[in-house]
């Protein structure tokens, strides 16, 4: 039981990272990426490859995902500029499905479908199972709160003011001088590397990447992290990502006391019970559960 | 003093019920096995028949006395067809249902995910996935599977091509990572019968045409083809093939010789083409008790397959006359002794492992023989050809 609670705290460690890079994008810049799980792929892709095939040591492999990822988010930024609201959810659904694609099909350098497999993590094979979860949970939280601290000092900042500024309203935000494209380019790049740096994480962990495992789900799951958390807030982010995970977990339990089910019919219960309570936080707290607060924001009646 | 309850307190105590509930259970102390199925996802429509199977079976064992005097305990889970939703899928079931077995992977990733697990914590790993490298994996021993991997099939197909009068045969492949082993495969099987390759070309599935690789079939004088394609190129193949006046053998797999593609080329295009696919064991009780499991519909081959999952196990287990996945492990394989009395189901073995006889398992998915590596050694294959632009069955073997 210890052994399985520290994984779902690790899986949750993860939730919270991608969680925190997108509220950089969406929360603070306003920008929609339905393509985090894109990002997440390519940090996984980049750490493994580059620590299996180039033995650079993992922390080295973990810099190197995050580098990556902020390239590759600045690159997405630029192309999709002139994109707004649905336009650009859906180009960045499709940047996530191209990578999937793409590594499934560039079979000389991921190994294709059938993924990368024994990717090394940090004491693996030498620890127990339950001390390597204990280590890894310590280094994910570790690294969220890190993140989270870095991330709050930019919201907070200069830099964060003129984010929001152009996520209500990016007319105004030019007309007062400032840079957009620039600001969107940098917000974009700050979060894929958070992104990317969860996806490297993770793949450490689970020693086995394959593109199967970079649904949109997963997507799903952190957009629904974000938003029942509270879009804009990085202790939003973290809590919506340990109340998704929570969800996800706790449901398994819950369809045991629910009798004269077929599994099926768990199963389908169980998702629908994830739908609920989160159509449930959203309605009744349509701000989220700690919701954003700024000096303007707070003195609005919500 | 009165008795308050916080809302924390609530909490607590509603969160430890499935701890006090699991303490409970221990008392008598059940063998625990899981079942890992798709029962959402793109693997949600082979799932659920495939856990109502292993209830079944369990139910009949438990009905029958259970196994070494306990009562079997199966914890369903459902790995959405998808590795990391898997993964978090086989945690659960292994580090808080405690199961000795996980039982019916099916999609090759969540397979390939899971088995760390599985090995790293010495509980066996059933799956019905098919990709090769599964069992290439260095999984000591934890991994059964009852799909057949290429290098069998691509072995049937080299039997069976030379049992029936194939002398010489040409291989069009479409390119797959499985073209080149696939290849060398039929070779050996084919030379293994007096028979032999006489060259190959791979393709590029999205051409249009195909006429210089059929010309270079044409040279090289081939009695037989192998088509290792799929449905769409195979369209276009059969058609050229046909306009070449080729008139020998033609043989492909199951997947390919489809109801689109005969629905798309004209009879006569389609004519004479011998598909082969993995088959149950049709003939076999096993097989009619999964048929009558699922109210009479023909099953698929993975309710089968984990018909063949949980007897293993719970036979395994009587064998070794302990409960472990180490005892699976161990014994897996001994309940397939070929010198021992056929059984065609786990309350059958059960009864005679108890009077101390030794017992052939075969199941619904086939004879149950595994190779070292975790794969099965043999199992049935069906045969059909194209006549008037339908598939008919020739034969199972």
């Amino acid at each position: 039981m210890e052994s399985y609670l520290l994984a779902m705290a690790v899986f949750a460690g993860f939730y919270a990272l991608m969680a925190l890079g997108l509220n950089v994008i969406f929360g603070l810049g306003g920008m929609i990426n339905l393509g985090l799980v894109g990002f997440y792929a390519i940090g996984g892709y980049v750490s493994a490859l580059l620590v299996l095939k180039l033995h650079w040591p993992m922390l080295a492999g973990w810099l190197a995902a995050l580098l990556a990822c902020a390239a590759v988010g600045a690159v997405v930024a630029v192309i999709t500029a002139r994109l707004k609201g649905d336009y650009l959810a859906i180009v960045t659904l499709g940047f996530a499905e191209v990578i999937r694609l793409v590594a499934s099909n560039e079979i000389w350098l991921t190994n294709g479908t059938d993924g990368i497999s024994a990717i090394p993590g940090p004491g693996r094979g030498v620890l127990s199972p339950l001390q390597f979860n204990l280590l890894f949970a310590a280094i994910v939280w570790g690294t969220v709160l890190v993140v989270a601290l870095l991330l709050g000092r930019l919201s907070a900042s200069p830099f964060g003011r003129v984010l929001r500024a152009i996520r209500e309203d990016e007319m105004i935000a030019a007309v007062a001088g400032k840079k957009v494209l620039r600001f969107k380019v940098q917000a974009f790049a700050v979060g894929a590397g958070v992104l990317g740096l969860a996806g490297a994480l993770y793949a450490h962990f689970n020693a086995y990447i394959a593109p199967d495992a970079y649904q949109p789900l997963i997507t799903i799951y952190v957009v629904l992290a974000l938003t029942a958390g509270g879009t804009g807030t990085m202790r939003g982010a973290v809590l919506g990502a340990v109340l998704v995970v929570f969800l996800t977990e706790g449901t398994r339990f819950a369809g045991n006391w629910v009798p004269g089910l077929a599994p099926v019919q768990v199963a389908a219960l169980r998702e629908a019970s994830i739908g609920i309570a989160l159509i449930l936080v959203l309605y009744l707290r349509p701000q989220g559960i700690l919701p954003e607060r700024t000096r303007t924001l707070s003195l609005e009646p919500r | 003093m009165t008795l308050r309850t916080s809302r924390r307190a609530t909490l607590l105590g509603g969160l430890s019920l499935p701890f006090v509930s699991r303490l409970a259970r221990a008392a008598g102390e059940p063998v625990r096995l899981g079942t890992l199925c798709p029962l959402t996802g793109a693997g949600g429509s082979y799932g659920p028949a495939m856990v109502k199977v292993a209830k079944t079976i369990v139910d009949e064992v438990n009905a029958a006395g259970g196994v070494l005097g306990r009562q079997i305990l199966l914890t369903g889970e459902d790995d959405q067809t998808n590795p990391d939703a898997g993964v978090r899928a086989a945690r659960k079931l292994i580090d808080v249902d405690k199961v000795d077995a996980v039982i019916g992977t099916w999609a090759s990733s969540v397979t390939t995910a899971v088995a760390p697990l599985c090995w790293e914590n010495k509980v066996m790993l059933f799956t019905v996935s098919g990709a090769d490298s599964i069992t290439q994996m260095p999984h000591k021993g934890f991994i059964i599977r009852t799909q057949p991997n290429t290098h069998l099939q691509g072995t049937r197909a080299g039997e069976y091509l030379a049992a029936h009068g194939s002398k010489k045969v040409f291989s069009l492949a479409a390119q797959t990572p499985f073209a080149v082993d696939g290849y060398k495969v039929l070779t050996e099987a084919l030379k293994a019968h007096g028979a032999d390759t006489v060259g190959q070309v791979i393709y590029d599935q999205a051409k249009t045409t195909f006429r210089t690789e059929i010309d270079e079939m044409l040279k090289a004088k081939p009695d037989s083809l192998y088509l290792n394609s799929y449905q769409p190129d195979l369209a276009v193949l059969l058609r050229e093939l046909f306009r070449a006046g080729y008139e020998g053998k033609k043989f492909t797999y199951g997947y390919a010789a489809n109801a689109k593609l005969l629905g798309s080329v004209p009879a006569n295009v389609s004519d004479g083409l011998v598909a082969f696919a993995p088959s149950p064991d049709v003939g076999s009780p096993a097989y009619a008790k999964v048929k009558a499991i699922l109210g009479g519909a023909e099953p698929d081959p993975y309710s089968c397959q984990v018909h063949d999952h949980v007897s293993l196990a719970v036979l395994a287990i009587a064998k070794a006359g302990a409960v472990s996945g180490q005892a699976i492990h161990d014994n897996v394989r001994g309940v397939g002794d070929p010198a021992g009395t056929k059984v065609t189901s786990a309350v059958e073995g059960l009864k005679l492992l108890a009077a101390g006889k030794a017992i052939n398992y075969e199941g619904a998915s086939g004879p149950c023989k595994f190779t070292p590596t975790g794969d099965i050694s043999n199992c049935k294959f069906r045969f059909d050809v194209a006549e008037k632009g339908k598939m008919k069955l020739l034969e199972i073997s």
